[in-house]
């Protein structure tokens, strides 16, 4: 047995070796395509921070009414800082508001209109934990209906528009991650293919000599492993090397995953043995 | 061992098999033959089970082509070994390789395929060939690896599809005498040909086919 399993592996070594040009092109291809497909999920896996950052800078400011009494206001900020989405709260009062206005505009207001027009205002900080656009809405909403509350200024719809967009581009990396997924199948595939019609002869005498499918099969499934083995591990080298340089060039802080290895590798195994398996089904006429 | 009733297979209108009945029995050496196109290699192929009857019932080794799933056809193959006319050897494995390899689809150790190997390329008067690659031996050398390889593995039947047909006359009767061997050794031997001048001195029974039909057995 254990002997029976040792030809079949190297079975599968020299076919890879006759092959030459097919299998250097083949592992070049996947190498191309799966440095493509690891770049993406280094991206993707750092979209998650991304939308994290947006979301950490949400707060929206609650403008409340002129003549609204010091003990009602301070109740409900102290309301809104027991609420577990709301992450804390800043009073920001007439004399801030003027003093912001002024950083701003470069204009004193109470000097100029003889008054402080500036309403009093509450800035609420969301918490970044268990985020649920609902909630806040919900929130604004209930919030909307004190009588003492004038106005709301909630930017949380931009940072929607700004999460939208990035879905939007996570779905065509998708898009574009299924056609390299497919060319990949292809390539293996067909040299899978090119190294059946080369072996031929091979197949046919292990086939008159009464070898089952699987034995035919383990040469070609070892070969297709071999090309995704050494195509995906320079690629996962390639992209962690990028990664790194790139950080280092910029000065950023692109985040690497620790399993990233495994899925450029195991991934890059299972689509050269559904494709090589899907090739020899055809050519065995299974 | 093999049994043909009302078979027939047709590749197209005018070529095929026609309704043969027909039995080999176990340790039996039979000749088929025929002309070119009348057959024989489709009646040997079917024994394989490489081409399936389209109707009448076969078997072979107990196995019923109708009852023997796809997928289980290798077992009956492992029981068989089968000698070509164009050799169908490996260009780029040694002899000894070429020979070895029904041992390893049967799944024998590595000691007991080089005893078994040795035993066949001694029966084949091979011994001094074993390290050298196909083209690099005659038409005759090359039929009698093919032979090693078929009778390597100890097969029941050995079926020889026209294998002294590119010899010459001394390389034929050579193959010929190794057949005859191999047969009083016990396996049953179904041999196609169209030499008859060959066979005329033997004394085996003669299955003989024209235009797809048995004419004779």
């Amino acid at each position: 047995m254990i002997d029976q399993f040792a030809f079949l592996i190297a079975e599968g070594f020299k076919s890879f070796y006759r092959n030459k040009l097919a299998s250097f092109l083949c592992v070049i291809t996947i190498f191309i395509n799966f440095s493509i497909l690891g770049s993406l999920f280094v991206v993707g896996y750092n979209t998650g921070s991304l939308v994290d950052f947006f979301r950490s800078k949400y707060s929206f400011e609650v403008f409340l009414e002129e003549d609204v009494d010091k003990d009602i206001y301070l109740e409900f900020v102290e309301q809104l800082s027991e609420n577990r989405i709301i992450s804390s709260t800043e009073i920001i009062d007439k004399e801030k508001s003027a003093s912001i206005f002024k950083e701003e505009f470069g204009e004193d207001v109470v000097e100029m209109l003889g008054y402080n027009p500036l309403p009093l205002s509450i800035k609420v900080f969301i918490n970044e934990e268990n985020f649920d656009f609902n909630q806040v809405d919900l929130l604004i909403e209930s919030i909307n209906s004190y009588d003492f509350v004038d106005e709301i200024e909630y930017r949380g719809k931009y940072i929607d528009d700004v999460e939208d967009r990035i879905n939007l581009a996570i779905f065509l990396f998708l898009v574009f991650v299924i056609a390299i997924i497919f060319l990949s199948y292809q390539i293996i595939s067909n040299t899978i293919n090119l190294s059946m019609t080369n072996r031929k002869d091979f197949i046919d005498i292990l086939k008159y000599n009464g070898a089952s499918g699987l034995f035919i099969k383990i040469p070609f499934y070892i070969e297709s492993i071999l090309y995704s083995l050494f195509g995906s591990i320079f690629s996962f080298l390639f992209v962690k090397y990028f990664f790194i340089s790139f950080n280092n060039y910029f000065g950023l802080n692109i985040k690497i995953d620790d399993y990233l290895w495994l899925w450029i590798i195991g991934f890059s195994i299972f689509i050269g043995l559904y494709s090589s398996n899907q090739s020899m089904k055809r050519n065995l006429n299974e | 061992m093999v049994d043909f009733k009302n078979i027939s297979y047709s590749y197209s209108k005018e070529s095929g098999i026609y309704d043969i009945d027909l039995s080999v029995k176990d340790g039996e050496f039979c000749f088929l033959v025929g002309p070119t196109g009348s057959g024989k290699t489709s009646l040997l192929k079917m024994i394989y089970f490489d081409i399936l009857p389209s109707e009448g019932e076969l078997d072979v080794l107990g196995y019923n082509f109708k009852k023997t799933k796809r997928a289980k056809i290798h077992k009956l193959r492992k029981k068989i070994g089968v000698i070509f006319q164009d050799y169908k050897l490996l260009q780029q494995r040694t002899v000894y390789e070429n020979i070895a390899l029904p041992l390893h689809i049967n799944g024998v150790g590595r000691k007991k395929i080089k005893d078994n190997v040795e035993e066949a390329l001694e029966l084949a008067d091979l011994l001094d060939y074993q390290n050298k690659y196909p083209n690099q031996l005659s038409g005759g050398e090359q039929q009698r690896v093919c032979i090693a390889r078929a009778i390597v593995k100890n097969p029941e039947l050995i079926l020889a599809d026209e294998p002294t047909g590119n010899l010459d006359p001394t390389a034929a009767h050579k193959i010929l005498r190794i057949l005859e061997q191999i047969n009083k050794e016990g396996t049953t031997v179904v041999m196609a040909t169209h030499n008859y001048k060959l066979i005329s001195d033997r004394d085996y029974r003669i299955i003989e086919l024209k235009e797809g039909s048995l004419v004779s057995s």
